[in-house]
């Protein structure tokens, strides 16, 4: 775009602008967020796609998710070998999903897995229950714990499973308004 | 590398993005492609060519999906390769193909780059970032109305400037103004009588008084309306008619402001329609989509989780009432309503109190204000005279609310019904307000609607108003600057003072009377208040709108200090979404309310004699007429049939017929979509059985 960078090929970026929902200047941006995480890891030149992953700890420590009560399971969720290591590729695609200008669908499939604790396919009650403790930071008693995943359940489960697959959650996310907002992530 | 044969393998009807149980189940060859990263981990010591089959079944599917590679639930290396076969795909494509395919993707690429480019301009993204990190998107919303309503004043400022307020200025530099478009008129000399400059020695204070009141030299700027003269310019190749372009300006600047409002509410609309019944969904809404990922602050995030809790627990609490309310018996029932009829009749009392002490003020104020033996008196007596409406109106807002929370805890209804009624309260206080002032003003300037009383029977009007118009622009511009020092003075004088108590003071007291909370809605009214005054105001005042853009910029600043600096969040978040629609509704309806004022002046007062460029007319609506009997006849014969009955009744017979087909469908959709449900519930039964079945023959 007028300013000669050596990271990546104009090729790369290409497809990282195709691919994503992030723009030329975004993606480099997210590059020096990521070669900030580890200077001594992180090549800067990309251009031969080096094969880098960042461990989970360093990930979490980034001031976006640092607060997160979901923090572990997003970057294991986008991680390609469910243990939370990121390379560059996973890294953007994360911020990518989380940005705004991710559908609702996206988000929507990406949300289910974060929820989903035990990564069997369906948000059962022990799911339920981590997610609740975690946005309450566990300050409900366990008679209300218990009385709200029963509320939940009955709410957004339609087939009658006692637990939400994919479709159930997508239901539901769907007539939540506030959602595009809330599962959004700045950076 | 697989063949065309291998390709017609998997053409499969209804493929299904996110994976479902059966599918997981019932066809292993083809997982869900949501569990990708599990798969891999699995199938690595597997088949690789099963890999590569699946990546080109999904490029197969791609060719029919209207979906971008952006938005497929895929890793990102893998999208890139999905990305590299298209391109591959593209270039085994014909010249013509490949070359639109280009063209398609440059117009993107420079769309792309123009949204960038635009995104540095949208103003204040910075501060609203900061806002919705540190207390969400609720409160960000009232941020983001504020900006919307400093970009709409700032716009009709320029419409109304540019039309009625530039070229006068650039008539008079230029010493152009020649006819009058007005006959000339017998009347009472009495009412040309018209010289608001102060007489004799004038002391300094009186001219602050005057600027802060509009009055005196300031009525002779061209803050007002009267300054504007009835003149007509009319050279050789340009002609400009100042009375009908400040009609027609202020007619459209109602217009512009209509359509921009409802543009954007419409917008919010379509996202609160999707909600259609939050109590479906509470909890689940409450664990799922209440945590807001956008937080980043330690302290922020811990408030949130307070609130959430907060939230859950009243809801638990608000289930075990209605389970007891509905377990009552007779006699508790009777109690409880007997109680709710004497909450609404008490309100109803504060309410007409306030309203005949808003009536009363305003008639005195008006009287005095023309006698002008007080009000030249003393410096602060007169102020307190010229601004007896806008105290009394901000005391009733800011008093009032407090009665009306305390007694809706008595009245036992469910939380949400409590808030709704309170706030519903609180709108028809502030509207009622502003018509109750000025039915007031209307009665002092029509001797109350009577032409025939003694004060109204020489000019038409309330002889001691030389100049009616300009005294009801000065009452606005009062109350608009009233409001601004109001909230100045709320911010230094209560906000700042109250957090600096609660940090240093450990009294039990304090702290749990605790730091202020900024409450989104009262804020919110507020400023549909201050745009409502300024929407009666501007035809009276035709700087108004840009006193409007600075006080609300200012007003920005200062509510984001005071939010950073002195407020927590709410301990009940503010849902942005369900309530974004109803702020928006009623911001239409003040804007309505403010139509009522000007018509009436346009189309039933007289117009001041003495000032103003309607001078010497009947009516104000009659520049109209007059100006379109010049016309050539084909054009005055299709005006006069627009505005005629004949063309006005079957419109409006059409546009019911168009309202009742739409709502007619709104309902079908709705029985629909409920029809739609049922289904899927019973397909999941369905679907269980058969899971069951194959379970049971395997």
């Amino acid at each position: 775009m007028g300013n000669k960078q050596t990271i990546f090929t104009d090729e790369q970026l290409d497809a990282y602008q195709d691919c994503t929902f992030f723009t030329r200047k975004e993606i480099l941006r997210l590059h020096s967020r990521y070669y900030e995480l580890a200077p001594n890891l992180v090549p800067m030149d990309y251009t031969a796609d080096p094969d880098v992953k960042l461990p989970i700890q360093l990930i979490i420590n980034m001031p976006e998710l640092m607060e997160n009560p979901f923090k572990e399971r997003i970057v294991e969720t986008f991680s390609e070998d469910g243990e939370g290591n990121l390379s560059f590729n996973d890294f953007v695609d994360m911020f990518s999903v989380l940005s705004e200008m991710a559908p609702r669908e996206l988000k929507a499939i990406y949300a289910f897995k974060i929820y989903d604790f035990n990564t069997d396919n369906f948000i059962c009650k022990s799911d339920l229950e981590k997610t609740l403790n975690k946005v309450t930071r566990e300050e409900l008693t366990e008679e209300e714990v218990t009385l709200v995943c029963e509320k939940v359940i009955e709410e957004a489960d339609m087939d009658g499973d006692g637990k939400l697959a994919f479709a159930d959650f997508e239901n539901m996310i769907s007539k939540a308004p506030d959602f595009l907002s809330t599962f959004h992530i700045r950076i | 590398m697989l063949t065309e044969e291998d390709e017609d393998y998997f053409t499969e009807p209804g493929f299904h993005l996110p994976g479902t149980p059966i599918s997981n189940q019932m066809l292993p060859s083809l997982p869900p492609l949501p569990m990708q990263p599990q798969h891999n981990h699995h199938s690595e010591a597997g088949s690789p060519s099963s890999e590569v089959q699946q990546q080109e079944w999904i490029a197969e599917r791609l060719e029919g999906d209207s979906r971008s590679v952006k938005e497929l639930p895929l890793n990102l290396s893998e999208k890139r390769r999905i990305r590299e076969r298209q391109e591959l795909r593209m270039r085994k494509m014909s010249g013509w193909n490949s070359w639109m395919d280009r063209q398609h993707r440059a117009v993107q690429r420079l769309w792309e780059q123009t949204t960038e480019a635009f995104q540095y301009t949208e103003m204040w993204r910075g501060s609203l970032h900061r806002i919705e990190g540190h207390f969400g998107s609720g409160v960000q919303s009232y941020f983001s109305f504020l900006r919307f309503l400093v970009l709409m004043n700032f716009v009709t400022f320029l419409l109304v400037g540019g039309f009625i307020v530039i070229p006068n200025m650039v008539f008079e530099e230029l010493q152009l103004k020649i006819n009058t478009t007005s006959p000339v008129t017998t009347g009472n000399q009495t009412c040309f009588d018209y010289n608001p400059k102060r007489q004799g020695l004038v002391q300094f204070y009186e001219y602050v008084m005057d600027l802060l009141s509009g009055t005196g030299y300031m009525e002779l700027t061209y803050l007002f309306y009267g300054f504007y003269e009835n003149t007509a310019v009319d050279l050789k190749t340009f002609s400009y008619n100042i009375p009908l372009a400040y009609l027609i300006t202020i007619l459209f600047y109602f217009l512009l402001s209509l359509v921009w409002t409802v543009i954007r509410s419409v917008n919010r609309f379509k996202q609160s329609l999707v909600n259609e019944d939050s109590s479906l969904n509470n909890y689940s809404n409450k664990v799922f989509v209440g945590w807001d990922f956008c937080i980043s602050e330690e302290q922020s995030v811990r408030l949130k989780q307070n609130s959430l809790r907060y939230e859950l627990k009243m809801d638990l609490e608000e289930e075990a009432l209605k389970k007891r309310q509905a377990a009552q018996t007779k006699l508790q029932c009777t109690r409880v309503y007997t109680l709710r009829t004497i909450v609404h009749l008490l309100v109803l009392a504060l309410l007409g109190a306030a309203f005949y002490t808003i009536y009363v003020a305003t008639g005195y104020s008006q009287q005095l204000i023309s006698q002008d033996s007080v009000v030249s008196s003393n410096f602060f007596l007169g102020l307190l005279v010229q601004y007896l409406p806008s105290i009394v109106i901000t005391a009733a807002i800011t008093i009032l609310p407090i009665f009306f929370n305390i007694f809706s805890r008595l009245e036992k209804y469910s939380l949400t019904w409590e808030i709704k009624l309170t706030l519903i309260r609180c709108v028809f206080l502030r509207f009622a307000s502003l018509v109750i002032l000025l039915y007031s003003l209307w009665t002092q300037i029509t001797c109350n609607g009577q032409k025939d009383e003694s004060h109204c029977k020489t000019c038409g009007y309330n002889n001691i108003y030389p100049c009616w118009e300009t005294r009801l622009g000065q009452e606005m511009y009062k109350l608009a600057i009233f409001d601004f020092l109001t909230v100045l003075v709320m911010i230094l004088l209560v906000d700042f003072p109250r957090r600096m108590i609660v940090q240093h003071c450990s009294c039990k007291l304090i702290q749990l009377w605790g730091q202020q909370e900024f409450q989104v809605p009262s804020n919110v009214l507020d400023l549909i208040y201050g745009q409502t005054v300024c929407w009666i105001g501007t035809f009276f005042c035709p700087l108004l709108p840009l006193l409007n853009t600075i006080k609300y910029f200012i007003i920005f600043y200062l509510k984001k200090m005071t939010l950073l600096k002195n407020c927590c969040p709410a301990k009940r978040t503010f849902r942005a979404s369900s309530s974004n629609f109803f702020f928006l509704l009623v911001l239409l309806f003040g804007l309505a309310l403010s139509w009522v004022p000007i018509l009436y002046s346009i189309f039933v007062i007289t117009p001041s004699k003495a000032c103003g460029p309607f001078q010497g007319q009947f009516f104000i609506w009659d520049t109209i007429p007059n100006a379109v009997e010049p016309l050539p006849q084909v054009t005055k014969e299709f005006l006069y049939f627009i505005s005629s009955q004949a063309f006005l009744v079957p419109i409006f017979l059409l546009l019911c017929i168009l309202i009742s087909y739409l709502v007619a469908l709104a309902n079908s959709y709705g029985q629909l979509v409920k029809e739609l449900k049922v289904y899927m519930q019973l397909e999941g039964r369905d679907k269980h059985f058969l899971v069951k079945q194959i379970n049971r023959t395997e």
